[in-house]
């Protein structure tokens, strides 16, 4: 059956949103539960886990290297998560590395901005006006988090089938409506989405593998068929690539591995004035 | 229904009609394959197929107009969606206008024979589903 991934400006609500719909639905309900899991998995801090999916890397904060390494252990788990089927995902950041796929149902719910200001105002005891322009400085940093660690501006409308307004739908008629939208026939899976879904939770694992030691690998998968892109210099090359092979050729599912190097033109020139 | 499962195929590629044939007889489909759309639609007319098997990109009549005209004639047949240019706005589009299903080229015969046999089910005769795998369609 289908799945639903649903992206918010609010936590809070798209838990919410997520919870009821998966009940009304009898699916699963897959949210930042998982993350437990992930971090004993791959021996990493929770928090970091959340970090990662909340905040921008940054000098004194989360470093990009490893906001990058815990995004991919969250990535690995949710895809392989979705193979599953019926699921109604919220908060893994699922709708910025789940795209193109047919029966996937993607949402974005828009809370009350209003209540929003207001949740901040009470939390911090500002007034309302500093708790808008509070809200104005977390919206500009959400949209930078998006953009840097997945490439894509999680606002923007177009990357959803559909955008629900809480400040003019109720939250029980937005969970009527997904209900009733996903089971359009538009929706519904065939071989050629099944295969779409598999070939991305296998890339996302052999990423997953590789990225702790080779940093800004890329991995695309066909049918079993992987194509790791890594940057390297011609020195290194061979060593890398066959490297990445051995690693990537045991993980379970993968027949093929190929590697493309790109040349590392910006680590060549460090090294020549090293 | 005859015992046999009535399989059409359409693709103007003739490679691909003939390595699916001998593939899906083998788990006893009456296989009947064309390159050309028309004729295909002619024959369309004057017989109700269990099941058609029809490319998308096609010069002059696509697979979506196969798919409406095979459907409006014969509600009951379940009509496989194949492309080399799959993306997910026409999956979505194949299957809101009835398909049972979408397939990417290149795919094996045994990707195709196990749909066939899932539309055999759906069609309630069930096929028995055992052959090699063999190459890409």
């Amino acid at each position: 059956m289908s799945s639903i991934i649903i992206s918010t400006d609010l936590l809070s609500v798209g838990q919410m949103i997520a919870e009821r719909t998966a009940q009304a639905l009898g699916y699963a309900h897959l949210g930042r539960q998982i993350l437990s899991s992930v971090a004993e998995k791959h021996q990493v801090r929770e928090d970091k886990l959340v970090a990662a999916l909340d905040e921008d890397a940054s000098f004194w904060g989360l470093a990009s290297k490893n906001r990058d390494l815990y995004l991919a252990y969250i990535q690995a788990a949710t895809l392989d998560q979705f193979l599953g089927d019926n699921v109604v995902c919220e908060g893994l950041a699922a709708h910025l590395y789940i795209r193109d796929v047919s029966h996937i149902l993607m949402i974005r719910i828009l809370s009350d901005p209003k209540v929003r200001a207001n949740q901040i105002a009470a939390q911090q005891d500002i007034p309302p006006k500093r708790a808008r322009q509070l809200l104005e400085r977390q919206e500009k940093r959400r949209r930078r988090w998006s953009l840097r660690a997945f490439g894509l501006a999680e606002a923007d409308p177009s990357l959803y089938d559909m955008v629900i307004s809480l400040s003019q739908i109720e939250a029980d008629k937005a969970v009527d409506i997904l209900t009733d939208t996903v089971g359009y026939r538009k929706f519904q899976p065939m071989t050629y989405s099944r295969q779409c879904l598999q070939d991305k939770a296998l890339a996302s694992q052999v990423r997953a593998t590789l990225v702790p030691r080779f940093p800004g690998v890329k991995v695309q998968s066909r049918d079993r068929i992987v194509v790791v892109q890594t940057r390297t210099f011609k020195r290194n090359k061979r060593q890398k690539a066959e490297a990445i092979k051995e690693i990537a050729q045991q993980i379970p599912g993968v027949e093929y591995v190929e590697v493309h190097s790109n040349k590392d033109f910006l680590r060549q020139g460090k090294d020549s004035t090293d | 229904m005859s015992e046999r499962l009535e399989v059409l195929i359409l693709d103007d590629e003739p490679i691909v009609g003939k390595r699916l044939k001998p593939a899906l007889a083998k788990i006893g489909c009456e296989v009947e394959v064309f390159e050309d759309p028309r004729a295909a639609l002619a024959v369309i007319d004057g017989k109700d197929f269990d099941i058609v098997v029809t490319d998308i990109r096609m010069d002059e009549i696509d697979g979506m107009q196969v798919l409406e005209h095979v459907l409006k004639k014969s509600p009951r047949t379940k009509v496989i969606m194949i492309t080399g240019y799959a993306m997910m706005a026409l999956a979505r589009e194949a299957m809101e206008k009835g398909a049972f299903d979408f397939i990417s080229k290149p795919f094996k015969p045994d990707d195709l024979r196990r749909v066939i046999a899932k539309a055999a089910q759906a069609l309630g005769s069930p096929i028995d589903f055992e052959a090699g795998a063999e190459g890409e369609a």
